[in-house]
């Protein structure tokens, strides 16, 4: 009885010898178990998985939770195992544990996330003090490509992804395409070129470091360098970036969208006193279609109730509440923005960096 | 010279579910059909559990939809609690789905699971694209052996007389998933 307890309580993963220490070697290993993103990895030896777990406190060995659908037992040892696969430097690796921490929450819904045949990848933004000490880019191409420790979070969350919660595509995964983002998408908030308090502080998240995850599309773009700066003009493009019937925020209510705002538009919309509140209620306001196009296109709504209630003619607006419009900086010069739609049944979450 | 590497894919939790009991006859018993809003589910599905119910005996008790008050479904969470009470009280087995997409069909396979757990005997109709997800997701949920209907596919975007025809073709493939036996 004591053995079962302890099985459930921590877990010890295997070691397997390979030819050499060499990227042939492990594409040998993963093409054999059905393993792997496709691209080459980093041979996970003893020495370069302990020296991830440096960076890290508490039994390397203890089961944390499952990741969802295949219930896939996760410890810090069998993330820094996928850390090291993916290139990750050792101090990033705490970023990648609290990225699947968030993702094991269940408002994020990981077993909608990954058996979809929707091509939704999880977002990872990360905040705070690790985003300089660990060398995250958070200014020009924040989402890549040429940055490792953006480049290697994202990847690593995506190989746990597959090897422990079974997110492999035609089994735990059933996206139809598939999408570019599923390698690894992860970027920082650009907190200098913020007008506002940081992205986390305004969801009441005080630590020094942070990471959110959002389920969602990836990225759209919106370019405006109309009229030096009118913050009409330029959300008005987002909001028509918003509103397509094509994504999941149509007929799912709750779904959020994160709108990353280039620097130079985040300070064109500061400079007429807008804050990140005014920016989500514009959003919410201008970024509508006619209810009875809506229901038209859908059997089924997932609406809150009061958007049922509304006449045909009325505008609905593309998300049930203005505060599912999430709104933060990251990037470098130029006069885009991007717009990440939600996958739907899913909600983002903001952890403070735990290890 | 070869080296040791770990394995990254650690194994899954020790979670496992056996089914509930098999009726050894449908004769009297109350079928339930669960639609989780997916385009034409409730087409084949009701159209399948009447065609059951004519040739064994059973009736249709309960056909709703998978949300609160089965006023609507999303077919990408779980079953809303009063839907599981009401289908436990006034339904002896259960048509559950339609599993063609892939969260639908791991929110299919987990209510049937909830459902097998609760003692009633539950078939998730799936597609042929489909049935390997359905199958991974069977064993990732501890129930390798989940009762699986498998139809055509696509449901979505299929005409009533062909899906009523793959409905009435699968009544001999439902009493065997129901009662264990295949003749």
């Amino acid at each position: 009885m004591s053995e079962v307890i302890e099985r459930e309580r921590r877990y010890e993963p295997e070691f397997v010898d390979i030819a050499d220490d060499s990227p042939e070697a492990m594409f040998d290993l993963l093409t054999s178990r059905g393993l792997g993103d496709g691209l080459p990895v980093v041979p996970p030896t003893r020495e370069r998985v302990e020296a991830m777990l440096q960076f890290v406190t508490g039994d390397a060995d203890e089961v944390l939770f499952t990741l969802q659908p295949r219930s896939g037992i996760v410890t810090r040892r069998v993330v820094a195992i996928n850390a090291v696969m993916a290139g990750c430097p050792p101090e990033v690796f705490p970023v990648v544990l609290t990225a699947l921490r968030a993702l094991a929450r269940p408002e994020v819904n990981l077993r909608g996330v990954n058996a979809t045949t929707h091509p939704v990848a999880p977002m990872i933004i990360v905040h705070g003090e690790i985003v300089k000490s660990a060398g995250f880019a958070s200014g020009v191409g924040a989402f890549g490509p040429g940055n490792r420790a953006n480049a290697t979070v994202g990847r690593a969350v995506r190989l746990v992804l597959l090897h422990v919660a079974g997110a492999k595509p035609g089994f735990g995964d059933a996206a139809t395409h598939g999408q570019p983002a599923k390698y690894t998408f992860c970027a920082a908030e650009n907190l200098e070129a913020t007008p506002w308090e940081s992205y986390p502080l305004s969801r009441g998240v005080t630590a020094p470091s942070a990471v959110t995850v959002h389920c969602g599309e990836g990225p759209h773009n919106v370019h405006d360098a109309e009229a030096a700066g009118d913050p009409a003009l330029i959300l008005d493009k987002i909001g028509s970036a918003m509103t397509s019937l094509g994504q999941n925020n149509a007929p799912i209510s709750q779904a959020e969208y994160f709108i990353v705002l280039g620097p130079e538009h985040a300070a064109s919309i500061a400079e007429r006193a807008m804050t990140r509140r005014d920016v989500s209620n514009y959003l919410f306001n201008t970024a509508r279609i006619p209810a009875w196009v809506f229901r038209k296109h859908f059997q089924e709504l997932a609406w809150a109730n009061w958007m049922k209630a509304v006449d045909d003619d009325e505008l609905l607006p593309m998300t049930g509440d203005a505060d599912n419009i999430r709104v933060l900086v990251s990037g470098g010069p130029g006069k885009h923005s991007l717009v990440v739609p939600s996958w739907g049944m899913t909600r983002s979450a903001t952890l403070p960096l735990e290890g | 010279m070869t080296i040791s590497v770990y394995l990254p894919d650690s194994e899954p939790g020790p979670i496992s579910t056996s089914l509930a009991a098999s009726p050894a006859s449908l004769k009297g018993l109350r079928i339930a059909v669960l639609d989780n809003g997916k385009p034409n589910a409730d087409v084949v599905m009701i159209h399948a559990a009447e065609a059951l119910a004519a040739r064994t005996g059973a009736v249709v008790s309960v056909i709703t939809k998978k949300g609160p008050l089965g006023q609507s479904a999303n077919a990408a969470i779980p079953l809303a609690e009063d839907r599981l009470a009401l289908l436990l009280a006034e339904a002896d087995i259960v048509i559950t789905g339609a599993a063609d997409c892939g969260s639908c069909t791991a929110y299919s396979v987990h209510d049937a699971i909830e459902l097998e757990r609760n003692g009633k005997p539950t078939v998730v109709a799936t597609t042929t694209q489909f049935e390997p997800v359905a199958k991974t997701l069977s064993t990732s949920f501890g129930a390798p052996d989940t009762r699986l209907l498998v139809l055509p596919h696509p449901i979505g975007g299929t005409d009533e007389p062909t899906l009523n025809a793959w409905a009435e073709a699968a009544v001999d493939q439902l009493i065997a998933l129901f009662t264990g036996i295949t003749q």
